[in-house]
């Protein structure tokens, strides 16, 4: 019986699997390294900012031992200008990138983003909604759901858009790919005209709102708002564990999922709340960050491989490092003004996003 | 203590597929149900392994198939699809180890860590962990994914209960020696006292292989036995609509088809 020769790696620097074909002590040495890399710009992006106050100030304040030593500007400058942002980008981008990897695994394929399938379009009209006819139609709502109408009203959004491209791009189990990036755009397109009309109805200053809001930004931070959309967040992350077993079972397939033992229906259900609920109010606080669900899962792939117990914790470490360098660089570039962050990620992202597609033509299969 | 079909139907929209289909595929045989293109050969597998609404009974080890829930399932039988693509970049050890998800492989913690490599193994396939699954032949996915499907029934008898191997085409991609190698696995799980149900094309291999053979045509079943019963020039020829002399050496050996002695 004839065995194979594996071709060595070229050159002895690379991680070699003590057993082969076995990534998952790759994968773990890996997330180490994503939470070194996410504490080290959690400090980093403490101690960094328009004002002076210096890192060492900031590691003074965190670690609580000396707060009388700060002046009131300096626990102003961190406890609710940069602790909020922190924390509402480390939300946003691990939400947005592991939402990614769900879609990704749910639709069998890795252009699925919700930015890109139109999820957040539908989310973003969900959130344009509550912002344009909060003072007047759905003033009642609003009394009632107070803070978090908005988070919700995206939910809301989100869920719709992605059960119904689900239902137009999945035919017995099977997803196909162009479908599902054809009806996105239609499913984006139909979200924008909508927004438009919303739009077209508002007045001034919430255009003014409408605006910095649709590009994407963490520069609004505040505690509110992550009491509103942090729940939500948070929920949709704990639950994605969950779902690894039964996302690895559905790369082969529906069918096969089943076979295997997975109750595939729960698993899909389970799914697009998730998605809904993670991408819903991430694009409640922050607009449109696009890009970031594409390029994390993606990139993590190429390392640890796509096994879901370790792909999703990582995209959530991955996703929330991107987003803080994203948003330090938006905050130099320009300095002192700011750039949406929005910009930022999409300049990174979509050339990413076409290099996928010229390296794997062959899943569009057209 | 077998899988146990009876007045089987599928319905897909407006057609009927398969109708009165009533078979039982015992343990420790090995049954190959074969027809012409079109029969409802795989309609029939993939009613049996719960992909399909059916009118009708099947049972499993005497449990109704209808509120069988997918864990216990998964558990009395393994399911080898015709074509199976994946998008992502998996490895070959990692989609072999899919198989393990159910948790019912019958092996302890232990043996699992190198049970996808054993299984590897034995589809000839040693060596192949560490190579990514899209880069291979559609002959070596195949082998790939029979060796995933034997870790999830790794032990063909457990806690009493046989246990079942469901096989559509497992050979249709493969060389000679590979579907020998394949069909011997299939004889040796069914051996061991597990059951093996099986569409295949080659009606030469099913002759060799094969304890029992169920023919279908037009979505009935038309005949049920041993190779040499089911074998016979009017059945054949009538079934796959060409004048077909099948070889019967004499001393009870196998009957043998060759195209050679075919005619339209």
């Amino acid at each position: 019986m004839a065995v194979r020769e594996e071709m060595a790696p070229a050159s002895s620097w690379r991680w070699r699997d003590a057993v082969d074909g076995d990534r998952s002590m790759r994968a773990k040495a890996v997330i180490l390294a994503l939470v070194a890399l996410y504490v080290l710009l959690f400090l980093f992006s403490l101690g960094s900012g328009a004002s002076d106050t210096s890192f060492w100030d900031a590691a003074v304040a965190w670690l609580g031992g000396g707060s009388e030593a700060l002046s009131l500007r300096d626990r102003v400058v961190i406890n609710d200008i940069r602790l909020p942002r922190i924390v509402l980008g480390t939300l946003v981008g691990a939400s947005l990138a592991v939402s990614g990897a769900v879609m990704q695994g749910l639709f069998r394929n890795p252009l699925a983003d919700p930015g890109i399938v139109g999820v957040s379009s539908g989310a973003g009209l969900g959130a344009i909604t509550i912002i344009v006819l909060g003072g007047t139609v759905l003033a009642p709502v609003i009394g009632v759901l107070g803070i978090y109408a908005l988070p919700l009203a995206a939910f809301f959004g989100g869920l719709a858009s992605t059960l119904l491209l689900y239902r137009v791009a999945t035919r017995r189990g099977q997803t196909s790919v162009a479908t599902m990036l054809l009806a996105g755009i239609a499913l984006g397109a139909l979200a924008g005209a909508l927004s438009g009309i919303l739009v077209f109805v508002a007045d001034d200053q919430e255009l003014r709102d409408l605006t910095f809001w649709g590009l994407g930004s963490l520069a609004g931070a505040t505690w509110a708002k992550i009491w509103a959309a942090g729940p939500f967040i948070l929920a949709g992350l704990l639950v994605t564990p969950f779902l690894a077993r039964g996302l690895d079972a559905m790369v082969l397939g529906e069918a096969t999922a089943n076979h295997l033992g997975v109750r595939v229906q729960r698993v899909k259900n389970t799914a697009i709340v998730t998605v809904a609920a993670a991408t819903g109010a991430s694009v409640a606080v922050s607009g449109g960050i696009g890009f970031v669900g594409i390029v994390v899962p993606h990139l993590l792939r190429l390392t640890i491989g796509p096994e879901h117990r370790y792909l999703l914790p990582a995209s959530a470490l991955l996703g929330a490092s991107l987003l803080l360098v994203a948003d330090a660089i938006s905050r130099v570039v320009v300095a002192p003004a700011e750039l949406p962050i929005g910009i930022v990620t999409a300049a990174i992202g979509a050339p990413f996003f076409l290099w996928i597609l010229l390296r794997q033509r062959g899943l569009l299969d057209l | 203590m077998s899988i146990e079909v009876s007045n089987l139907g599928v319905r897909v929209g407006r057609k009927q597929i398969l109708s009165d289909v009533a078979l039982c595929a015992k343990p420790g045989e090995v049954t190959a149900i074969v027809g012409p293109n079109g029969s409802g050969k795989t309609t029939f597998l993939k009613a049996i392994s719960g992909d399909l609404p059916f009118t009708g009974m099947v049972r499993i080890n005497g449990a109704s198939l209808h509120g069988m829930k997918p864990w216990e399932a998964a558990g009395h039988r393994a399911v080898l699809p015709q074509a199976s693509a994946l998008s992502f970049p998996y490895k070959v050890r990692e989609v072999v180890k899919l198989g393990l998800l159910s948790g019912r492989s019958g092996t302890t913690r232990a043996e699992q860590e190198r049970l996808p490599e054993i299984a590897l193994e034995r589809v000839d396939l040693g060596g192949f962990s560490g190579r990514f699954y899209q880069e291979l032949s559609g002959g070596e996915q195949q082998r790939v994914q029979l060796a995933r499907v034997l870790c999830q029934v790794w032990r063909p008898v457990l806690d009493g209960q046989p246990r079942y191997l469901l096989l559509d085409e497992p050979v249709s991609s493969l060389d000679i020696k590979h579907q020998l190698i394949i069909m011997d696995i299939a004889a040796q799980f069914a051996a061991a006292g597990g059951g093996v149900l099986a569409v295949l094309h080659d009606l030469n291999l099913t002759a060799r292989f094969a304890d029992r053979v169920a023919m279908m045509h037009r979505g009935k079943l038309v005949a049920t036995g041993t190779p040499a019963e089911v074998f016979n020039d009017t059945l054949i020829s009538d079934v796959f609509e060409c004048r077909i002399q099948v070889g019967v050496p004499p001393m009870g050996a196998l009957p043998y088809i060759l195209p050679q002695s075919a005619q339209l």
